[in-house]
């Protein structure tokens, strides 16, 4: 209030008239709770307690090695996750995460195969190939106005068949060491995919919430038209958050490749919902502006628990398939904005 | 037609657009771009493949495109309205397992299939619409967890492609009458018309102003809530009509036979010049869409394309055909403001 | 006829949404054949009460009588059959429509098997334009392709072919050129024993059409006034909530030679039709414009939201280009824009990240944003638009819409531009609000900094401005200084272009 009132204005203070229009404000702490903080402790919450109460189905079950297995299981639907919920978040959607998974492992094993000395540089090689095709996805979006589903689908659909005709249609090759081991090896007997996995959460997090660029994506997300009044370049923005989409897939890819020791062309096709689903049962709006990847993280750890849990049950394939659907279903219908309104409320008292 | 001014008296105006403004709509149109595209392949097609007139090809290439083009008809209606439908590869597969597990012949058979498929497609977008109209949850978000139940269903019912479509759906319906006119087109035709006249109702007309402006539809009177709904009702119908056509082309079962339609019915909607963002294009130029989709895959194969590579042509004719009608449309609606 | 029920009759009508009450124990009679008015300020209810009135939304209380049988329509067309329609100042048009399509949903003429027939709709549409003399909209014509004051009064005309016992206008005139049009017409209805609520923040007009007015403020009914025994200054009180708030005008402090912070050097295009103007340092300068004189295309030209085709932008004495809102922002103007929900707020972000933002680079270190820097920038922010630091943490989109503003405001500020340009930046906040952003805005000036403001309401203009310019036809019609700026004459030159431009000059000149 010191410079707000020189000795030239002539203005009196504000009175707090206002107070009856400002009957919304509740209290502090029950404001600072964001939705996304409150999915993300449930979405956890129901995966433990999944993991827990596995035990009374199978006694294999609810144990340590059960855990790393979701983990690993999970390890390839989060980085890639990871992706879909930045280019979700700016209000996009990316069609093209099965095709780059795809040519991430297709170039990762046939490239690797024929200068098996050269894989470390070469990794950072395909992943940039990955980004480009990422970046012609931005700039179809950005430049040309083409709809995101429209424009990911193309490059998919264009990716796909490239990494056909490179393969001549059978992938060859095996993963590099440096990906089986990350996959598969331990470090003082900790899987070293666990460890990755959390640098992996932590840098995901850090990007999308702790970032300037993180920021931006989430106001280019709320409102874009409010993101380019208010001076934020949301073109390079959202080119960059279809770059880093596609390196993550392609990432994932490789992957996977290290897993199987070896790519197949439909590698892919089974994590393009699932990385939707993790992404909207993880709370974020799928039309963009909310979210946070750890949320996400528990999405596509529930859904990877749910599957082993109830492919240990023997239940056959269609009915886990109709019981993600209905999980998806229920999430959504929990996680509509009212329920929040409601817990707040609640809390407030 | 921008206003006239002229102080005349009110029937001076003309109570329906001229010969030429309505040639130089349709061009303007997506409608107008996709019958050019296709005849352009057509001839193409003609070119590389002597084949290419006769009425076995244009049978071949009506039943290859019949399904894929009663699906783009429903996801039309959809799009028009602002939304997205994923649950189009749910339906699909699962009317084509239940065909193929539970096959009725004879004619009365197919009669009866039909209407299963029509009813669980209903079923299904009765589901979608209410979930997105009355518990208003984001279309792409919703009908993504109902497609994938309907996957999951397709599965229950038949865990891996096999079974046998009815004779006589599969013979039949995919001949020709009178020796030139393909049956499956038929159905197809009867779409067109139905479509036609839903144009000319206020469901048609409601579909179009939702799509371009929930508010003011809801402030002109419209029942934002049914024509959603209708939308999708209708939508789901067309993907159990696409699920048979599907059916009676492959005579076999598989529950993962809807999961290309869904990248290829909004292929197809777009091509056909309609906006993703709602309230603009046609459930015509949609079908011709489809249609040019699997006519582009011939004309690949004909002009010695290798089969690896014919995605890479599908993807760029979309964004081009994309890319052209923004830029139409900007310019027509840039003459049209002045 | 002397017992006879009131047209209409609200009784003790409520609405809240939440925890906000938007409309309190609001009670209204309308006879058949008046013109009755409501008044209030931007929040103050008008519209809730309109979109109650007409069906739109049911309130949570309170009873509605329409010639004392109970009225309760559940949706607009409900409303419609009982003889109510509404003219809406959002205008209510779906752009991909044809005028005739527009005027008669949803229920259009049929012809063969009961299918819609163009041609009957299109015939039906020609004579409900003839008949409310808009003979010059062809009844096929796109509703895109027509004028926003030709849509505003199809969207009226619709109204009243609808209106046979209660027509409501909301806001009529905003984008109206010919008033005398609708006023005629109003006549015309009301003759017809139509009762008509007319709601408007224009007293002038209020005054031509109505006798008796419903004052509401913050949600309630503070009135029902006579219009012959109140006089302006009275009305206005009962609207504001106290009687003084006109006077006061800004104290010139700014020494008339210091450097002008942005020149306009016979700027054209996006509309534009050669302006020319500038604003010295620590000055404001208002800008009155009646609707659509080019205000929105100078203000979106200045920050490169529209292209300039020819003239010169100097910023400082330094010539630029705005290419867009971040340029413009760097070389040191700041955009407070008009919507504030669709080109303002980050819904999904806490009011400090909302603040902070178009700046976030500079208040990170290393691309990291520190909360803890980011709340403190926030608060220093907020202090010069008295908001309240409690808020910080809330998302914005949980504030009220005073609240909201002045953190656009704060946002403005905080970018450490030179010169703010401010478009309408009152609009829909409450009285307290909108002392603070006065405030907020003078000590800006007083600092140094320029303003370019434009106000829909001239009050702001008569008491914040040092300079005043009047847009008309998308060029500088008029320049008044100091004393001269004045509402009469403001008023004049506003719309006195083609009355008695000459005398508008001499006041100019006194």
């Amino acid at each position: 209030m010191t410079e707000a009132h020189p000795p030239g204005a002539t203005v009196a203070p504000a009175p707090r008239a206002q107070r009856q229009t400002e009957r919304v404000a509740d209290n502090r702490r029950t404001a600072r709770l964001r939705p996304e903080t409150i999915t993300a402790v449930c979405v956890f919450g129901i995966s433990i307690l999944l993991v827990l109460g596995s035990r009374f189905v199978s006694p294999a079950l609810g144990s340590w090695d059960h855990v790393n297995t979701i983990i690993l299981l999970a390890s390839f639907l989060i980085v890639v996750a990871f992706g879909q919920g930045i280019v979700i978040m700016i209000g996009g959607l990316d069609l093209s995460v099965p095709a780059l998974i795809t040519l991430g492992g297709v170039l990762t094993t046939s490239w690797i195969d024929a200068s098996s000395g050269m894989s470390l540089p070469l990794i950072p090689a395909i992943l940039l190939i990955c980004a480009c095709i990422g970046g012609i996805s931005g700039l179809g979006v950005t430049l040309l106005r083409i709809p995101p589903f429209i424009m990911t689908m193309a490059t998919g659909i264009i990716t796909a068949s490239a990494a056909l005709g490179l393969t001549s249609g059978t992938p060859r090759g095996a993963a590099p060491p440096i990906l089986t081991a990350l996959m598969k090896a331990s470090w003082i007997g900790i899987p070293v995919i666990l460890l990755f996995i959390l640098a992996f959460a932590i840098l995901g997090s850090v990007l999308q919430g702790r970032t300037s660029y993180g920021r931006r994506l989430t106001a280019i997300g709320a409102n874009p038209v409010a993101a380019h009044v208010a001076g934020i370049a949301v073109r390079s923005s959202v080119l960059i958050a279809y770059m880093l989409s596609a390196a993550a897939s392609g990432f994932a890819g490789m992957m996977l490749a290290g897993y199987a020791n070896g790519a197949t062309l439909r590698m892919g096709d089974d994590y393009l919902l699932p990385s939707i689903a993790a992404v909207v049962i993880g709370g974020s709006s799928i039309l963009g502006g909310s979210g946070s990847f750890v949320a996400t993280i528990g999405g596509a750890i529930l859904l990877t628990a749910l599957s082993t849990v109830i492919s240990a049950l023997g239940i056959p394939q269609g009915w886990r398939t109709v019981i993600e659907g209905s999980i998806i279903l229920i999430a959504l219908l929990l996680l509509r904005e009212n329920t929040f309104a409601f817990l707040r409320r609640r809390l407030a008292r | 037609m921008s206003i006239l001014a002229t102080k005349a008296a009110a029937t001076s105006h003309r109570l329906a657009p001229s010969m030429p403004a309505r040639a130089k709509a349709l061009l303007a149109s997506g409608t107008g771009i996709i019958i050019v595209l296709y005849i352009i392949l057509y001839g193409l097609y003609s070119i590389w493949d002597p084949t290419a007139l006769t009425a076995d090809t244009v049978l071949n290439l009506t039943n290859n495109a019949v399904p894929l083009a009663i699906a783009a008809a429903g996801q039309t209606l959809i799009v028009l309205s602002r939304g997205f439908d994923l649950s189009v590869a749910g339906v699909i597969s699962l009317t084509n397992v239940i065909m193929a597990a539970y096959p009725l012949d004879g004619p009365l058979g197919a009669v009866e299939s039909l209407a299963i498929c029509l009813a669980i497609g209903g079923v299904v977008g009765l589901v979608n619409g209410f979930l997105v109209a009355v518990l208003r949850l984001q279309s792409i978000a919703a009908t993504l967890a109902t497609m994938i139940i309907c996957q999951g269903l397709s599965l229950v019912i038949l865990d891996a492609p096999g079974g046998t479509v009815a004779d006589f759906i599969s013979y039949d319906l995919t001949d020709v009458l009178f020796g030139v006119i393909p049956i499956s087109g038929l159905f197809v035709a009867a779409v067109v018309v139905l479509w036609m006249i839903c144009r000319r109702t206020a469901f048609g007309t409601g579909l179009y102003v939702v799509g371009a402006d929930e508010t003011a539809a809801h402030l002109s009177g419209i029942n934002v809530k049914r024509v959603r709904i209708l939308s999708f009702v209708i939508g789901g119908m067309l993907y159990g009509l696409a699920g048979f056509m599907l059916s009676a082309q492959t005579a076999t079962g598989n529950p993962n036979a809807g999961a290309s339609f869904l990248m290829l019915t909004f292929a197809a909607v777009a091509l056909g010049g309609t906006s993703l963002s709602g309230g603009r294009g046609s459930v015509i130029a949609s079908i011709i869409g489809a249609a040019t989709l699997m006519l582009l895959q011939k004309v690949l194969f004909a002009g010695g394309v290798s089969s690896f590579y014919t995605g890479i042509f599908q993807g760029v004719v979309l964004v081009l055909a994309v890319v052209f009608g923004n830029v139409v449309t900007h310019f027509v609606e840039r003459r049209g403001a002045t | 006829m002397s017992v006879s029920p009131p047209r209409l009759q609200a009784v003790a009508v409520t609405k809240s949404y939440g925890a906000t009450t938007a409309l309190e124990n609001v009670s209204l009679d309308l006879a058949a054949g008046e013109v009755h008015a409501v008044l209030g300020e931007n929040g103050a209810g008008k519209s809730t009460l309109v979109k109650i009135l007409s069906g739109v939304i049911a309130p949570n209380s309170g009873q509605m009588r329409l010639d004392g049988a109970v009225y309760a329509p559940h949706s607009i067309l409900h409303a419609r059959q009982a003889g109510v329609a509404t003219a809406f100042q959002e205008l209510s048009l779906a752009p991909n429509l044809t005028v005739a399509e527009a005027l008669l949903l949803p229920a259009m003429k049929r012809g063969a098997f009961g299918l819609v027939s163009p041609y009957q709709t299109a015939r039906a549409a020609a004579e409900i334009l003839h008949r409310y003399r808009l003979d010059d909209v062809s009844p096929i014509a796109g509703i895109a392709s027509l004028s926003l004051a030709h849509r505003q009064r199809l969207e009226i005309a619709r109204a009243m072919h609808y209106a046979e016992k209660v027509l409501i206008l909301d806001e009529p005139t905003a984008a109206l050129t010919d008033v005398e049009w609708l006023f005629d017409l109003v006549r015309s209805t009301t003759a017809a024993g139509t009762a008509v609520l007319y709601i408007s923040h224009r007293l002038a007009e209020v005054r031509t059409l109505c006798k008796q007015a419903t004052v509401l403020r913050n949600g309630r009914s503070v009135a029902s006034v006579g219009l012959s025994d109140a006089s302006d200054a009275d009305i206005f009180e009962l609207m504001v909530g106290r009687t003084e708030m006109a006077h006061g005008r800004r104290t010139h402090s700014f020494a008339r030679e210091t450097r002008s912070a942005l020149e306009l050097n016979n700027v054209t295009g996006a509309k534009l039709k050669g302006v020319t103007l500038d604003v010295k340092e620590g000055e404001i300068v208002g800008i009155a414009a009646l609707e659509g004189q080019g205000q929105r295309e100078l203000f979106r030209t200045l920050v490169g939201l529209d292209k300039a085709t020819s003239g010169q932008i100097l910023v400082g004495g330094k010539p630029v280009q705005p290419k867009s809102p971040r340029h413009a922002i760097a070389a040191g103007l700041s955009f407070l824009p008009e919507e504030r929900k669709v080109e303002g707020i980050f819904s999904t972000l806490s009011t400090a990240a909302n603040i902070v933002l178009p700046v976030i680079q500079n208040i990170s270190r290393t691309g990291f944003v520190w909360p803890a820097l980011e709340r403190h920038s926030a608060a220093r922010a907020s202090e010069g638009v008295e908001l309240n630091p409690r808020y910080l943490d809330f998302r914005i989109a949980d504030l009220s819409g005073g609240n909201q503003q002045k953190a656009l405001l704060a946002r403005a500020m905080f970018t450490g531009a030179r010169t703010l340009l401010l478009y309408d930046p009152t609009r829909g906040v409450d009285v307290g609000t909108k002392q603070a952003i006065y405030a907020a805005i003078q000590a800006f000036a007083d600092r140094g900094g320029s303003v370019l403001l434009y106000s829909s309401e001239l009050t702001e203009l008569t008491r914040l401005a040092d300079r005043c310019l009047v847009l008309y036809g998308a060029r500088i019609f008029e320049q008044f200084t100091g004393e001269a700026i004045e509402e009469r004459a403001l008023v004049a030159a506003l719309t006195g272009h083609s009355r008695d431009p000459a005398k508008s000059k001499r006041e100019a000149a006194a």
